[in-house]
């Protein structure tokens, strides 16, 4: 176990800089997740970690090592990779013994301690099958014992739960969650769903575009995200977002409706100033606030009810967890909870 | 409409059959006329109206071969060069292919391509001459030195294909699981690769086995391959078919066998279970 320290991490494809200028402290034992949209460069900066990927500017620390030209065998840590990448030709044994056979350990240690890992897992009964006679999650499986069996100071994952359907990847997402709470290693995890990144980490570093938006635990990325790309991005269904201008003490959108402002909110501060108004779709309940809408998707799943409703010429979000009865082409009123709302500088994009 | 949807079935399939049939025709009939000409005495094989099936089985052409020539002398000259030559060119052509492929160095593959497609004539008298210089033309060297020109640049480019499609992902985990450059080669591309490296290996023992423009210039009486030694058989005053079609067929016959052998290991993809959909 140790802690990782990336400074000033930049990367350039050519003349293609994917990431500018990048910094993260990630503290002995931390999950870390890394999340952001295809192409945020949050799966290079994880093989940079691994030494899959040379940096092109700044360092790279696990522990108190200095890594960055070191190549991958030498740095001590262990990964999981999205399709596994378990060796065809070895079986679950050998491929879980495979980086302590490389290190010529004593094999009766390395029987011991596949077995051990083996156990933690689930995967007593399958160590002499070969992984074409696995199914997805069993895979998986042992993708994480080949990196437990290693010990290692860090273990990274390149999103290790999309090649599994979504009710696997729920349990294995706990799964990998009590690993690491029993076994407390470093963790970076690379993934693009911000569910897995809000259910797994300690600690969330959003990225976009090769650039870090936040960096923050999970619910104060929810309840207090510092722009508008975190805020629609962290949160499903997305926040809502209106344009509009705070006016005679509400918020008037650029289409017009009227909607209250946040509860500690002073008038005079924002007055004339373009901004975003942003409220989540579940922090919208049915109620009696001026506000009507006209039902034009209605979608339930049982536990909850996603409307879109038409409120003039705005389209907003709303996830409602109390059981009511509406169709398509209904009138509802609904009520805003002022202490929920955000506002955003629609110039700058950040959170006022 | 049941019916007609199986009949319609029955037709395509005896229309695919007939397909096949006329494709493989030309090859399947060579074979046959050739183990009929094997099994003739001379007097049926000039026979007219030709004899396919004779009455009686002339057995004694392929005791000729036997008895007539040092066959077994050309036999072993053969299993030696073809050998020498196609384990040479694993031993060359399979890390070469790696590299190749993993350095994306296609120039290189593109250099030992031209090697390959130069008429074997351009360079067999300069290597003629080389040869005599260094006094190797009495022995098996020469041969096995230019099939090489043949068995390296087939094993080269199989094992270029086959590495390009192994995931690179196995690799890696390989190099953070600790191994040095060699040991991913040694311990994860090869073993996976084995497929790739027996269709090479077939390959190159075919191209190689049944090398002729080689042997005709560079084996003496005594260094003599298969091929070269069949040809030797027309001579002058006759042509005996009977005895040459048998020979032909033996020549043939262990290429045969091992293509048949090694189906199997060609089609068992070895990389299945390897990544997702495996």
């Amino acid at each position: 176990m140790a802690p990782v320290t990336l400074h000033n991490i930049q990367k350039h494809f050519g003349a293609v800089s994917v990431i500018q200028d990048l910094s993260v402290d990630i503290a002995d034992g931390e999950f870390v997740v890394l999340v952001g949209p295809s192409g945020c460069g949050k799966s290079t900066l994880l093989r940079m970690v691994a030494g899959l990927e040379e940096v092109s500017g700044g360092q790279i620390r696990i522990g108190a090592r200095e890594v960055s030209d070191l190549p991958a065998r030498d740095r001590d840590i262990a990964m999981v990779f999205q399709n596994y990448a378990l060796y065809p030709h070895m079986t679950v044994e050998e491929n879980m013994g495979f980086a302590l056979k490389l290190k010529k350990a004593n094999p009766a240690d390395t029987a011991q301690r596949v077995k051990k890992a083996a156990e933690i897992l689930g995967l007593e009964k399958l160590l002499d099958r070969y992984p074409r006679q696995l199914s997805g999650g069993q895979r998986q499986r042992v993708a994480m014992g080949r990196a437990i069996v290693r010990n290692p100071q860090v273990f990274l994952f390149d999103e290790p739960l999309s090649n599994l359907d979504a009710k696997l990847r729920v349990v294995m997402r706990g799964e990998i969650k009590a690993m690491h709470q029993r076994i407390g290693t470093t963790t970076i995890y690379v993934t693009h769903d911000q569910i897995e990144a809000m259910t797994m980490a300690d600690k969330i570093v959003v990225l976009h575009d090769g650039n870090i938006e936040q960096v923050g635990a999970p619910l104060d990325l929810y309840d207090r995200p510092a722009n508008l790309f975190v805020a629609g991005f962290i949160g499903s269904p997305s926040m809502n977002f209106l344009e509009g201008k705070v006016e005679e003490g509400v918020f008037r959108t650029d289409k017009g409706l009227i909607l209250p402002l946040p509860a500690n909110a002073t008038p005079e501060e924002f007055a004339g100033r373009p901004l975003v108004y942003g409220i989540r779709p579940e922090h919208i309940r049915v109620g009696d606030q001026g506000i009507q809408g006209r039902a034009a998707i209605v979608e339930g799943t049982g536990s909850e009810i996603f409307a879109k409703l038409d409120c003039g010429s705005e389209q907003i979000s709303c996830l409602f967890r109390e059981r009511i009865d509406i169709r398509f082409g209904d009138t509802v009123g609904i009520s805003i909870d002022p202490k929920q709302v955000h506002l955003f500088d629609k110039a700058s994009g950040r959170r006022l | 409409m049941t019916r007609r949807l199986m009949k319609r079935k029955t037709l395509d399939r005896i229309g695919l059959l007939f397909v096949a049939l006329v494709m493989v025709s030309p090859v399947v009939l060579f074979f046959i006329w050739m183990i009929s000409l094997s099994l003739k005495y001379e007097i049926e094989n000039g026979a007219y109206p030709p004899i396919l099936i004779p009455e009686n089985f002339a057995w004694t052409n392929y005791v000729q071969v036997f008895k007539e020539n040092n066959f077994f002398l050309y036999f072993w000259n053969s299993v030696l060069v073809t050998g020498a030559a196609t384990l040479l060119a694993l031993i060359i052509g399979v890390p070469a292919g790696y590299g190749i492929a993993r350095l994306k160095a296609e120039r290189a593959a593109i250099v030992i391509m031209i090697a390959r497609m130069t008429p074997g004539l351009s360079f067999l008298i300069p290597l003629f001459l080389l040869f005599q210089w260094m006094n190797l033309l009495g022995t098996l060297w020469p041969q096995i030195i230019i099939h090489l020109v043949v068995t390296v640049p087939i094993v080269v480019w199989i094992m270029i294909g086959y590495f390009e499609t192994t995931p690179m992902e196995l690799e890696e985990a390989a190099s953070i699981d600790g191994a040095t450059p060699w040991q991913v080669f040694r311990l994860v591309a090869l073993p996976i690769a084995k497929p790739g490296i027996v269709v090479a290996f077939i390959l190159a023992l075919i191209f190689s086995w049944n090398n002729f423009v080689f042997g005709i210039v560079l084996a003496s009486r005594t260094t003599r391959t298969l091929p070269v030694a069949v040809y030797n058989m027309l001579s002058f005053e006759q042509v005996s078919w009977g005895p040459l079609a048998a020979a032909a067929l033996i020549v043939t016959l262990p290429v045969l066998v091992l293509t048949l052998f090694a189906q199997k290991q060609i089609v068992a993809g070895l990389t299945a279970g390897a990544v997702k959909g495996g």
